[in-house]
Order: C-alpha cells, then structure tokens, then sequence
C-alpha cells in the first residue's frame, strides 16, 4: 500500500485545473453566503425580535447534512451547480449571520454614544464605525466559513460538479489510495492556504489592533 | 455678558411607564460665554437634561433654545454638529489616528482638506498634546492624553456650545485636577458656552460661572455663581449637598491677593528687643518675624532676645509656614493650622507680602 | 456518476412528494437488509461508537490540560486543522487503507468509516471541553484548593460539573457532524441510511435518493434536539447562556471562537 508517485507527476495538470473548478466553487459560496448573511445581519440588527427566527432556519440548515440538501435539491434543479451552490451557502450562513451580529453587538456603547453626538447619521455609523470594527469578528467567521466550505466542495462531485472529490471519488470506486490520497491533501492545503490569506487580510484591514500604549 | 446662548424652558421628560418624571419643568438660561456646571445626587437628571439639550433625548415637553433657535425646530445631526460633545468614557474611534478622530465633524461638514490639516495641528497644540501623537492610535495613548484628545475633537468645528458629561471622570484625581486648571485655561482662550455635568460639588466650585443644583426629578434647588450658592444656600437640601464644609469651600474661591494683608508681628533687624516685645505684646503672641525690606529672615521667640543688642544678632530660625500670594485662603487656612504659630507668611516669590492668621482669615468669611 | 437525474418540473412537486410518502408508507421499505430499521441501526450504531471512542480518546487529555491551562496552542490548531478535513476524503482514504489491513469479520467499509468518524469527532469535542475547563473562574479553584480540596477532587467536584455543558456542548457538534457524515459509509460498502442516496443516484431514483436525505436529515436534527436538551439539563448554574434571543438548535461556541 504505497503512493504511486508516478501517477502523480503525470496527473499535475489535472490536478490544476480541479483545483481552479474547486476554488470557484468555494469563492462562490462564500461569496454569496456572505453577501446574503451581511443583508440578514442588518435585518437581525435593525429588528431584535427576528435574530431568533433567523438563527433557527439559519440553524436548521446547517444541521442539515449538505448530502441531505443535496438530496431535496437535485429533485428540483438537477445535477447542476445550482444545486451545489445552494447547498452550500446555506451552511455558511448561520455561522457568518452570528459572527457579523456578535462584532457589531460588540462596539464599544461610548464610541457609539460619541458618534450620535456629534452629528453622524445612522448610516455613517453603521457604515464608518460599527462594520470597521466588527472586522476582526467577521473575518474570523469568513474563514470558518471558507475553511468548511472547502471541505463539503469535495461532496460535490456527487451532483455533477468538479473539484477534489473527483480524485476521491475516483480513488474510492478504483481502490486506488494514491488518488483519493491526493483529492484529501489538496483540500487540505487549499484550506490551510485560503486561512493564511485571509488572516493576512485581516491584518491588513485592521492596523489599529496591534498598537498598543507605550509604556 | 451674553445674553443667553443656551435656554431652557419648563423642560420635561418622563419615560413611559414611570410614575414621577426624570426631570419636571426645569427652566434655566447659560449665559454666553459662561461655563454652567449641573450638579446633584443621581437620579437628579442632570445627564438627561444635558443629552435634551443635543437632543439624544427628546424632551416629552417644554423647549430648549440654543443660540436662538429652538433645537426641537432643527434636524437633529445638523444640530449636533454645531454642539461639542464630551462624554465620560470619551468614545474615540479606535480604528481611526488620533489627527482623524478630531477631524471627524470638520469632515462631516465637509470642509477643504487643507484647512481640516491646520485646524487639526493647531487643537493639538491647544490642548498641549504631543505632535507626535497625530498619527498614533487610541489604544497607543494614556487616560489623560486621550481625555484631551476628546475636548480637541469637540472643539474642531469651533462650535458655539460645549456639553461635558463627566468629562475627566475616568481619569485618577491628580491628572482629573490638572486637566481641571488646563480646561480653565482654554476657556479663557476660546469663550465657550459650556454645560457641564458632574457628581462632584468641589469640581463644580471649581470650574463653574454658575452652579444649577439639582434635586431628584430635576427640580432645581438654586442657581447661581458659586460664592453666592455657598455663601447662602437656597433650603437645607443644597446646604446638605454643599456639605458641613460649606466655609472653607467657600474659602477656596478668595484668592489670597484679593485680601488686604497686614504685616502682622514683624520687624526690621535693626530694632531692638525692647521695640520687638512691644509689637509681640500688641499681637498677643511669643514671637517675632524678621523682616529685611522685602526679604523675610526668619523668626526668634521672645525668649531667644535676651541678651542681643537688636534683632539682626539673634539666631533666627526659618519661617517654615509660607504660602503664595496665587493660592486661596483656603490652602492658607490650611497652612495656618498646621504651624505652630498660627500664622502664615505670604509670599510673592521672594517679596514678602503680608501675614495671615486663623483670626484674619475667619473675618473674610463673615463678609 | 450514474444516469443522468432529471429536474421535476413546478407542478409536479406535489406529485413527487405524494411519491415520496408513498416510499415511506410501502412495508417492504421497513424490512430486511436495506429496510429503515437494518440501516437505521447500522448508522446510529456506528455513530455512537465512533462518538463514545473520540470522547474516551480526546476527553480525559483535553480535561487535564484545560486543568492545568496548558495546550491552548494544540487545541486551535487541532480544531483548526480538523475543519481543514474533507470528511469525504477522509473516509475515501480510509477506505483502500483499511482495506490493505482486512479486518474480514467486519462488514466491508465499517472500519473506514469508524476511524474517519473518530477524527471528524475529536477536534470539537476536545476543543470544548479544553475551553470548559480551563474557564472556570480561576477564583472558585483557588477558593477550592483554599478549602483543602486536592486536585482530583477540584477537578471531579468542581471544574467538571461546571464544564459539563460546554462539554456536552462539543459532544453534541460532534455526534450531529457523525451523523451527518456516516452516511457516506455507503460510499465505501458499509451499509447506512445513506444506501438510499448512493442507490438512487445510481439507479437514477428520485424518489429513493430524497427519501434518504429526508432520512438522514431527521436523524441530524433529533440529535441535536436530543442533545440539546441533555446538554441544557447539565447546566447547573441555571443560568444558560445569554445570547441576543433563543437557540433551539444551539451550535456550539468553538465554531465561533477559535483564533491563532
């Protein structure tokens, strides 16, 4: 039981070109989910009372196994990347959702209070002070999202797509170990990759987290 | 003397389900220029009346005026923006230098860059800030320089009118006491109209033209500068709230220089024992000051004469007990009770002034 | 990946669903070797262990180090790592490998299964109960340790009560995560409820496949209400824990919490 390191060298191209189908399967739904969960964030943060409905269909949807969504989806879009998609944006909303309400919640009251006084609207403070703020949060559940999101992209390959779990799925049905051993530790370092970048995005965006006073 | 820049009229507010009102009726006028200082046990509505005027709360009745117009008649932000407003905790943006965070209503009123740079430098200055500051983060900085940098960010538009909430609350008393004076300070640079709210009645001596003393439900007791308040309180409740110390408060606002000082039991070296006993009888005291035109030389005790031909042979000991001429009585008063001569020299750096003791000092009061 | 599989059209939702109930009403689906009951249990069964061999793994390590408040390190960076996991990819590789080492007597696929279960179960439990430990207010601990208490007895009498929902907590992401994720066991030969959805992309069944998600999704969301409800009896502090409104399905705080 060895890995076929021959068969690697031959299959570099292939595994480029998956990685890109992989990549852009995942920059999607994080992409939306987090465009989707910031519209559900403000509707949470503008009206108290819906964040609990909100966190419970959000909630249901992420223990729903996305094998099961996959199954109530292909009914009604088929083996398309719409099934994929759905499937997994909905897991990254919960998540985000509670992530951007928690890091904007979490602004200090005084540097809100400060703000009003002196004459911003609500929408420059949402804009100009709560969102910035709650950046250290947000990306945190960015990169859970993107981090998970990378590893159900494999289960994809079962409704049509492409991606890593077509090495995995190859290596399951060939008992071949050499590939389905690839398909894993592409996935991995894809998500070990995407995390790095975005903690050096985070870092980045957020210059005044570091300083501290002199002493 | 303005005329009033900032009037309030029978302002009421009570939130709902309550069944007295947080503040009834309070009618008051701060005078332009003026610094009036809100003060009172909690629950007296002093912080809900301050954030009527800027409007983060609305009145439930009554009006409020500010440089002639009524703020219920204006948007909110624009009025907002033409009010500074300092606030216990400060609430500077943590994610933004310390040269963006004053820039922050110069900027919402949409002013030229150019002139937002200058304005900035020139409040840094103003507030005696490091320039090396500007581009630093608020986490970089201490209590106190972070407390200055709230009152530069309220003065960077140049508003007419300043409201305070605690503004040096956070910090401990030995800065809170400088940043005091410095405050002092700047208004006589800059004239605001300034409403201010505190807990603590000596800062309300201390930095108020006219002191508002508040009872639980806003209902206010007395209003007026505060040597009249202390000198005569309106009922027993604001006598209570001045405290038993209501004198020497008052004390603390006469400053020394204001007061006719006498030379008290001194005289020249070249007086002799004879003429110094004379002067000590007169005084009815056991001891003699020496003074040499200006400079004072020291002291000698009756018993120390003897034997010495004048004043200038005897072995003198050093007047411990001086005050300078800036302080107020009260700090004399202090130091008066603590010497063993029950007197005080006052000095304008070397000059000698005067003499000060528990009997002249008291004679201020009863006036 | 099988015949092709056709979209339903709108007005035939109701239809497809009618079929659906009628799968679930047809006796011959709830018998025998590919029948609810047989699949059923081989999916709980192999849930449970899997769940109950990670918590006797990760427990007692993540316990003591939580005790002594050293490990923060490794326990982000296990739970960092196993959600860089492809659950999938675990268990396809398990599978050739567990093969190379045929355990004959047990049915083909269980032993991949179980030990990728067992590594998709350990980072979340391990993380919680490290964070239920090791946050105890440090002023009880040293109030305990004051009275005499040794500490085992700290431990046992003081930290772990008051860990236990968070614990369970991590015990409950966990066992939904197994549950989720056994299904796949089909993939690789091992009889579960996810037999229905390998069968029915094969065979191209509609019906069959959606029966099986509907299947698998229940299960996923009475476990989580069950051990919800566990993990809230634990609480002996009665006083829950505040969030802005209600958490039926409570997601455990490690999803949000970790950070390098």
């Amino acid at each position: 039981m060895t890995i076929d390191w021959g068969w690697i060298a031959d299959h570099v191209d292939d595994m480029w070109s998956t990685t890109v189908e992989h990549l852009i399967l995942t920059v999607i739904a994080v992409t939306v989910g987090l465009v989707l969960s910031l519209v559900l964030a403000i509707v949470a943060l503008r009206w108290r009372r819906s964040y609990a409905p909100i966190t419970w269909v959000t909630g249901v949807l992420y223990t729903i196994p996305s094998l099961a969504l996959f199954t109530f989806l292909v009914p009604v879009f088929g083996l398309s990347l719409l099934t994929a998609e759905v499937a997994l944006v909905s897991y990254t909303l919960l998540i985000l959702i509670r992530n951007i309400v928690a890091g904007v919640n979490g602004v200090p009251a005084h540097v809100i209070e400060a703000s009003r006084g002196m004459g911003m609207t609500d929408r420059r403070i949402f804009l100009g002070v709560q969102l910035p703020l709650a950046l250290p949060a947000i990306i945190a559940g960015v990169r859970i999202a993107a981090v998970t999101t990378i590893g159900l992209v494999t289960l994809t390959v079962l409704v049509g797509q492409g991606g890593y779990g077509v090495f995995i799925l190859r290596g399951i049905r060939r008992q071949f170990l050499t590939e389905a051993l690839v398909g894993t530790v592409l996935s991995v370092l894809m998500a070990v990759a995407v995390d790095v970048v975005l903690i050096v995005v985070e870092q980045w965006a957020t210059p005044w987290s570091r300083r501290r006073a002199a002493s | 003397m303005g005329e009033a820049m900032i009037r309030l009229e029978a302002v009421t507010k009570q939130y709902d389900g309550t069944t007295s009102p947080a503040v009834a009726g309070l009618t008051l006028d701060v005078p332009e220029g003026e610094i009036a200082v809100l003060v009172g046990p909690s629950g007296c509505g002093k912080t809900t009346t301050l954030k009527m005027i800027n409007r983060l709360i609305e009145p439930t009745a009554g009006h409020i005026v500010v440089a002639g117009r009524r703020v219920g008649d204006m948007e909110a932000h624009e009025l907002r923006r033409g009010i500074g407003y300092v606030i216990q905790q400060i609430g500077l943006f943590p994610h933004r230098t310390i040269a963006e965070n004053i820039a922050t209503v110069p900027k919402l009123l949409g002013w030229p860059r150019a002139r937002i740079e200058e304005r900035v430098d020139e409040l840094i200055e103003v507030v005696h800030l490091e320039a090396e500051l500007r581009d630093r983060y608020p986490a970089e900085l201490s209590g106190g320089q972070r407390q200055r940098v709230g009152v530069a960010r309220a003065l960077a538009a140049d508003p007419p009118v300043m409201l305070m909430d605690e503004p040096f609350g956070a910090v401990d008393p030995i800065i809170r006491s400088a940043l005091q004076g410095q405050f002092l300070e700047l208004q006589r640079e800059v004239n605001k109209t300034v409403v201010l709210v505190t807990h603590d009645i000596d800062e309300a001596i201390r930095l108020g033209d006219k002191v508002a003393i508040l009872n639980v439900g806003g209902v206010l007791e007395q209003y007026g500068p505060p040597a009249d308040v202390l000198r005569e309180p309106a009922n027993e409740f604001v006598a209570e709230f001045l405290g038993r110390d209501r004198g020497l408060k008052r004390l603390g606002l006469i400053p020394i220089h204001a007061v006719d000082l006498e030379p008290g039991p001194s005289l020249a070296p070249a007086a002799t024992p004879e003429e110094a006993r004379q002067v000590m009888a007169r005084h009815g005291v056991d001891w003699i000051a020496v003074v040499d035109g200006t400079r004072l030389l020291g002291w000698a005790p009756d018993t120390a004469l003897v034997g010495a031909a004048t004043l200038g042979d005897v072995a003198l000991r050093p007047f411990r007990t001086v005050i300078s001429h800036d302080a107020s009585l009260k700090e004399a008063l202090d130091a008066v009770i603590s010497s063993r001569s029950l007197a005080a020299a006052v000095l304008d750096g070397d000059v000698f002034l005067g003499m000060l003791t528990a009997e002249t000092i008291g004679r201020e009061i009863v006036q | 990946m099988g015949d092709a599989v056709e979209p339903a059209e709108g007005g035939v939702v109701i239809d497809f669903l009618g079929e659906v109930a009628g799968w679930f009403a047809d006796p011959a689906n709830w018998t025998g070797n590919r029948g609810v009951p047989n699949l059923l249990l081989a999916h709980v069964s192999l849930s449970a262990v899997a769940v109950a061999a990670a918590a006797l793994i990760s427990l007692p390590s993540a316990i003591y180090l939580g005790h002594v408040r050293r490990g923060g390190f490794l326990a982000v960076s296990l739970v960092n790592i196993g959600r860089a996991l492809p659950s999938f990819g675990i268990v396809g590789v398990m599978y050739p490998v567990t093969l190379a080492f045929a355990l004959t007597r047990s049915p083909l696929g269980y032993w991949a299964t179980l030990i990728a279960m067992i590594l998709l179960a350990m980072p979340p439990m391990f993380v919680n109960a490290y964070t239920a430990i090791r946050d105890v207010d440090p002023a009880l601990t040293e109030a305990a340790r004051g009275m005499g208490m040794r500490e085992g007895q700290v431990v046992r009498r003081l930290e772990l009560p008051l860990g236990l929902p968070l614990i369970m907590a991590g015990i409950r992401s966990a066992a939904v995560a197994v549950v989720a994720t056994v299904t796949l066991g089909a993939w690789v030969g091992y009889g579960t409820l996810g037999t229905y959805i390998f069968v029915g992309f094969a065979q191209g069944d509609e019906v069959l496949i959606f029966a099986g998600g509907l299947l698998v999704a229940m299960l996923a969301v009475v476990t989580e209400l069950g051990l919800g409800w566990v993990e809230r009896r634990t609480d002996q502090t009665h006083h829950g824990r505040r969030r802005q409104g209600a958490r039926p399905l409570a997601i455990s705080d490690e999803v949000v919490a970790t950070r390098p």
